[in-house]
């Protein structure tokens, strides 16, 4: 299990870069794995769709529907790739610190 | 209308990516050794050597298939030949484990099995993606989709298996949540919630997704990932049963169809059915209806193999059941909604046996303005690139979206269509990656999503 480090975080990732622990997530964390991703900055729009996965996440254990994303976060589904270029699953849900989906997701 | 685009001959002369996926415990020691002993026991226990016996005997070699393959139609590299990859595992039954080959080889020596053969046989047996269209072609009537199946399973018997299919199977069959995308019933019950005033919002109607219903005449099942990504499909399906007066129920207990057993063990594919089968048998329902999936619905077509006391349910698939509905004017469309160009895709599982070719074309043109297909199609058409269960494997999606799909991405383009349809999840999931990859117009839909635009509810 490859040990990820940037500035002063360091949290045990997937050969994917998941967190493998999703406890240990913090907003510093968030910075770290969008330092993989292809996101320059985490703005305030970011923010509100990580947020919006990270307190689904807690509450049912898993990322919820993309549908159900899209109208809570009122985002269209471009324009979470335009946020996450990796899409909704590996980008925005990595950066929430979820676990790698598995099966045919 | 129509775009001309050709992704086809644009990648000549770049190099192939490698197709190579994440073990979780690469066997160690003498692999040679486990693997013959794994292939004995296989033989011991399964129907298999008569099939073999009669394979080493008719295997011509004569490359037929190569005109069917769409990995070899990309390479253009002869081990990507269906039966050269067969001969593979062929080579190895018949010296030692047919009559005629044991003794030769015992008095003058020939083939031996090495371990860099095995290396060669785990990377060749997971390029197939087990589409079975090389199947059509071969003169001697040779299935190599079986071939492959054997070759992963005796593999997957050593721990030589692609880690995705792996850990998800494990999460279904001993994990908390017994599903392959590790699902809580409390998230999917949610994802029920939110669909059931989905359809609300659009249709004004109130459609539900039953749940435990003891006796219901349908037990509904579908791939677990739909969960996640496909409400389109699940909703229209809901509108579909809804409208139909079907009675009809999901469990809460046993909701995943998926069967990675169909891809790489008979062991599987066996335990995953009999979670089905027990849970059918408690819910006293009549007859299973099978969500929008190919391997899904294939790996249930093997129930009657497997099922103890009684006749088997009927499997229906969730297309066979609306078509009949629409026929029965239970179901009413309204021709106006979908008037964007239409294509098909038909999912191998589903179509290389006929079984479900038709219906789906019927359905499509009754309410679609401007249908078209692709070419060729039915029976004779084009995997996604991601079958086989390779299409769960992330790591491999380069291959899949710039050598497996390839074709598929160039059919696509062919036909100009905005919606393509693809009911499947695996061929979804391997579609959205290779319109992404390949940049290819157009929207990736299951066939119940646009039945979901169109359906209309008496009120």
């Amino acid at each position: 299990m490859p040990l990820f480090e940037w500035k002063n975080v360091k949290i045990q990732v997937d050969e994917d870069g998941f967190m493998e622990n999703p406890e240990e997530w913090n907003e510093e964390v968030a910075l770290a794995l969008a330092s993989t991703e292809d996101v320059a900055e985490l703005t305030e729009e970011h923010w509100k769709l990580i947020n919006y996965l990270r307190d689904y996440f807690q509450q049912y254990g898993i990322a919820p529907m993309i549908r159900k994303l899209c109208k809570e976060t009122g985002f269209p589904l471009k324009k979470v790739y335009e946020l996450f270029p990796s899409g909704p699953a590996k980008g925005a849900c990595k950066v929430a610190g979820l676990a790698k989906p598995t099966g045919c997701v | 209308m129509f775009k001309e685009k050709n992704i086809w001959n644009k990648a000549e002369g770049k190099t192939t990516p490698e197709m190579k996926y994440i073990i979780e415990k690469p066997p160690k020691g003498d692999r040679v050794k486990r693997f013959l002993e794994i292939f004995a026991v296989i033989l011991k226990h399964s129907n298999y050597r008569p099939i073999l016996e009669q394979y080493v005997k008719i295997s011509a070699k004569c490359s037929r298939c190569s005109v069917a393959c769409h990995i070899y139609q990309v390479t253009q590299d002869p081990k990507d030949i269906p039966c050269y990859r067969s001969e593979l595992l062929l080579r190895i039954y018949r010296r030692y484990f047919s009559l005629e080959g044991s003794i030769y080889g015992r008095l003058f020596g020939g083939y031996e099995l090495k371990e860099e053969d095995i290396d060669e046989m785990a990377e060749s047996f997971w390029k197939c993606t087990a589409c079975r269209k090389c199947v059509l072609e071969c003169p001697m009537g040779i299935d190599h989709g079986l071939l492959t199946h054997l070759a992963r399973y005796i593999m997957a018997e050593m721990d030589l298996v692609p880690r995705a299919l792996l850990i998800s199977t494990r999460e279904q069959l001993e994990g908390k949540t017994r599903n392959t995308s590790a699902i809580p019933w409390i998230g999917m019950a949610d994802s029920i919630e939110f669909l059931e005033e989905e359809i609300k919002e659009m249709h004004g109607v109130d459609v539900k997704f039953p749940i435990d219903v003891e006796g219901a005449e349908y037990m509904f099942i579908t791939p677990v990932s739909d969960w996640l990504m496909e409400a389109e499909s699940l909703m229209g399906i809901a509108c579909a049963m809804s409208a139909g007066g079907v009675n009809w129920t999901m469990s809460s207990k046993v909701n995943d169809a998926i069967n990675y057993g169909l891809f790489y063990s008979d062991a599987i594919l066996k335990r995953n059915l009999l979670v089905i089968a027990e849970e059918f048998k408690r819910l006293k329902c009549k007859k299973i209806l099978m969500g929008e999936c190919g391997h899904a619905t294939r790996s249930a077509w093997f129930m009657p193999t497997y099922w103890e006391g009684g006749n088997p349910p009927e499997i229906v698939h969730c297309i066979e059941l609306t078509h009949k509905l629409i026929k029965e004017g239970k179901i009413k469309l309204d021709p106006n909604v979908v008037t964007e160009r239409v294509t098909y895709h038909d999912p191998c599982n589903i179509a290389r046996q006929s079984r479900i070719i038709e219906q789906p074309r019927e359905i499509l043109k009754s309410f679609c303005k401007d249908f078209v297909e692709m070419t060729p199609n039915r029976s004779e058409n084009y995997c996604c690139g991601g079958g086989g269960g390779t299409v769960s494997i992330d790591e491999i999606r380069k291959y899949r979206t710039s050598v497996g799909g390839r074709r598929k991405a160039q059919q696509i383009i062919d036909t100009g269509a905005h919606w393509v349809v693809a009911p499947c999840a695996n061929c979804k999931k391997q579609f959205r990656e290779l319109m992404e990859d390949n940049k290819v117009d157009g929207e990736l839909v299951g066939l119940h999503d646009l039945i979901l635009k169109a359906i209309i509810f008496d009120k």
